[in-house]
């Protein structure tokens, strides 16, 4: 189930330049770094960190923060069911996301500073805009600096089909930043029925890595990748190819990659979606080692736009795509992905946290569906050091600002850094997550 | 001695209505791959499913499949972007759907039996589409949901999209609507009462009444062939589950019991059997389901 496949380039040209960068900067660097770069400076409360990522952004109102007494024009057409929280109600769409409440905690309070997809992307990721320059480093990219090499995977996964992207534009915030393309995420897509993709890996065409056994083929495979691309990129490819070998050739790797080895029932309690079975990759990377995985419900934000996946970005349709396809994948999903974790019992050891980039309007558009809202959204905490069954602070009574302290993706980068083992004297001496503040109710 | 007879009988008879009941929501499965499905429909006089897959991340597909032999394959093969929600009109003279034109900007295709395009209504500028295509009997006008001014409605219009009318009331969002088998009446889910509910009004819009009181979804209405049921699917027990009520919304029966999700009924022509999208294990695929008496 471990697919490396033909590579594609749109140059139609060849190998081009972009296609080999990109090939280049999903292979893991990391893997070559020694182990604990930067050594955590406190107690580790989580070992490791699923980051899941609604990319697009869902609307608070339909998902997390019903406002059932609001005015028509915002409230939406779905009913409400009581949660296992006292006095918190969410969506019908989320029933089982609403019945594992004791298990997780609610922030209803976030805000952020940028009102588009690419910028409040890398905001999400960093805590940070891109500008001004430099783009600061994704928070995986920090827990990988502080952790390296975990047992010979990458410390920092991205699960998706390739860089995340708003349309054709990468949000910057995706990789290392300022601490360097070293710590960028390892890119690995999941398909459907379970099948494991390295993106820009696909370089090698019809290469499966389970099957490798010999060292010298593979070797003489990817020199001859390496004769088919632009001499520029050679250098890059002679540092990459070591941490390529590693990952393949390595056991350990391969073992977490292949879903094949999760009973029926495990694979079916998350679902045949690619983002259930992203899901289950998540959780066996996790019990793999790996410090930090950004699991991703899609790599684009558009809900309904030719050749992009389907993502949270609803400006037409949003309520049959959330009713059709949105919120039943991620309910079954995500409720899979805690029971599990709860059932092998990692959830102590691992930090759980679900959200999008921001909110979405709390008053209809005028194609009746929900915009952007950067003034008002939630988040997930599960595991990790996080105390469950806690709803820190809420929303005013349309849901269109905070009615206590607003919470920003810096202080969600610095909860996970702090539950991570990084201190503020580790923050610092990294220079990353600078003014942060820790969630304290969370705690 | 007697009572125990007595008790007996009472058992047997339970159990007797019990196998009854569990034959009547029983499921024959249809596709076994698994994928993402929608909207599945009946047509070539229910000899031949169309319905929609999500063929790959990116791409909402319809396809055809033939019961006799299980052959499924693309509708129209070289469809480079997104196509769904298929409607046929009920003498299989033409047929509707939806086609992504580009980024968030959906229009409705009608074209006859044999593929040529009878008319095509255009997206607005910008984010913008329609839902829902459902042709009426005669196939003179195509009813649709559009949205627009912070609600979403039932429109008619003819198949070159001229003549457009609303008929639905400019309150929350409708969507789904169905003709009934001679073409004079419209079923269809809208929120204007608070929730989805069911509702019934004339083709024309006039004499509107509500079919259905849940505090939780009713959606996706759709009158069977004799025009004296309607099928929906409703979360009133918890989670998608496929209902029959009487055309005039008395009497509402449960069909399928399970704790996944059962969507997207359509009536066979016979009918008595609805083909359902039903999640089970996981796996989204087609089934056949027998309505119960």
């Amino acid at each position: 189930m471990l697919d490396i496949g033909a590579f594609r380039t749109r140059t139609c040209g060849g190998f081009s330049r972009r296609s080999f960068l990109q090939l280049a900067s999903s292979l893991p660097l990391a893997l070559a770094l020694p182990a604990g770069a930067t050594r955590a400076a406190q107690p580790i409360k989580a070992k490791s960190v699923i980051f899941v990522f609604l990319w697009g952004a869902p609307s608070h109102l339909d998902t997390c923060d019903p406002k059932p007494d609001a005015p028509a024009e915002y409230r939406g057409p779905f009913g409400v069911i009581p949660t296992r929280t006292p006095g918190v109600f969410f969506s019908e769409l989320l029933p089982r996301i609403a019945s594992r409440s004791d298990r997780f905690s609610l922030v209803r309070t976030h805000v952020t500073t940028a009102p588009g997809h690419p910028d409040a992307g890398t905001v999400a990721l960093t805590g940070f805009a891109e500008s001004p320059l430099p783009v600061q480093p994704n928070f995986g990219s920090i827990v990988a600096r502080a952790r390296g090499d975990q047992g010979g995977l990458p410390p920092f996964f991205s699960i998706a089909r390739g860089v995340v992207m708003d349309g054709g534009r990468r949000i910057e915030g995706y990789g290392g930043g300022t601490l360097s393309h070293a710590y960028d995420p390892f890119l690995v897509g999941c398909s459907e029925s379970g099948g494991v993709e390295f993106p820009a890996l696909e370089l090698l065409e019809g290469l499966n890595p389970l099957r490798i056994q010999d060292r010298r083929r593979l070797s003489t495979q990817l020199d001859s990748a390496m004769h088919r691309v632009e001499q520029d990129g050679q250098r890059m490819w002679t540092r990459k190819v070591q941490s390529a070998y590693d990952l393949l050739l390595n056991p350990a790797a391969r073992q977490a990659f292949d879903l094949t080895r999760e009973s029926d029932a495990t694979r079916s309690r998350y679902g045949y979606t690619t983002f259930g079975q992203s899901s289950l990759l998540a959780r066996r990377l996790v019990e793999a080692g790996v410090p930090y995985v950004q699991l991703n419900y899609s790599r684009h934000v558009e809900a309904l736009n030719p050749g992009f996946e389907f993502g949270w970005d609803t400006h037409i349709y949003n309520f049959e795509l959330l009713q059709d396809q949105l919120c039943p994948i991620l309910d079954r999903a995500f409720t899979a992905l805690l029971d599990d974790l709860y059932d092998r019992r990692l959830i102590n050891d691992t930090l759980v946290v679900m959200m999008g980039e921001f909110g979405r309007t709390p008053k209809i558009s005028f194609r009746a569906a929900r915009d952007h809202w950067p003034g008002c959204y939630f988040s997930i905490w599960a595991g990790g050091g996080v105390e469950p069954g806690r709803v820190i602070g809420a929303s005013d009574k349309r849901g269109e600002h905070p009615r206590d302290e607003p919470i920003s993706p810096l202080m969600v980068g610095t909860t996970i850094a702090h539950l991570a083992g990084l201190d503020t004297q580790a923050r610092a001496e990294m220079n990353v997550l600078s003014g942060g503040k820790v969630i304290d109710a969370l705690l | 001695m007697r009572c125990c007879s007595r008790f007996s009988l009472t058992i047997v008879c339970a159990l007797l209505i019990a196998v009854t009941a569990a034959r009547a929501a029983e499921l024959e499965q249809l596709t076994r791959d698994g994928r993402l499905k929608f909207t599945p429909v009946f047509r070539n006089g229910g000899k031949e499913l169309v319905f929609v897959e999500l063929v790959s991340p990116t791409l909402y597909q319809i396809r055809r499949l033939v019961l006799a032999d299980g052959s499924n394959e693309p509708l129209h093969a070289n469809a480079p972007t997104s196509e769904f929600e298929p409607a046929w009109s009920a003498d299989g003279a033409c047929y509707a759907f939806l086609k992504t034109r580009s980024a968030l900007s959906v229009s409705i295709v009608i074209r006859d039996k044999q593929g040529v395009d009878l008319g095509e209504i255009l997206p607005a500028e910008g984010f913008c589409g329609y839902r829902s295509p459902a042709l009426a009997p005669d196939h003179s006008r195509v009813a649709f949901s559009f949205a627009e001014k912070g609600t979403q409605q039932i429109y008619s219009a003819q198949l070159n999209g001229q003549d457009r009318q609303r008929l639905t009331e400019p309150r929350g969002i409708s969507n789904w609507p169905s003709y009934s088998p001679e073409g004079k009446s419209i079923v269809f889910g809208s929120s204007q009462d608070g929730n989805f509910e069911i509702y019934r009004m004339n083709a024309n819009g006039t004499d509107v009444r509500r079919l259905t009181d849940s505090p939780f979804q009713d959606i996706r209405p759709r009158f069977s062939p004799d025009g004296n049921s309607i099928a929906f699917t409703s979360y009133r027990d918890g989670n998608a589950e496929i209902y029959v009520m009487q055309a005039d919304g008395s009497t509402p029966r449960r069909v399928t019991k399970s704790s996944e999700r059962d969507d997207y009924a359509d009536w066979h022509p016979g009918g008595k059997r609805l083909v359902i999208v039903s999640e089970r294990q996981g796996k989204h695929d087609l089934y056949l389901v027998n309505v119960p008496r």
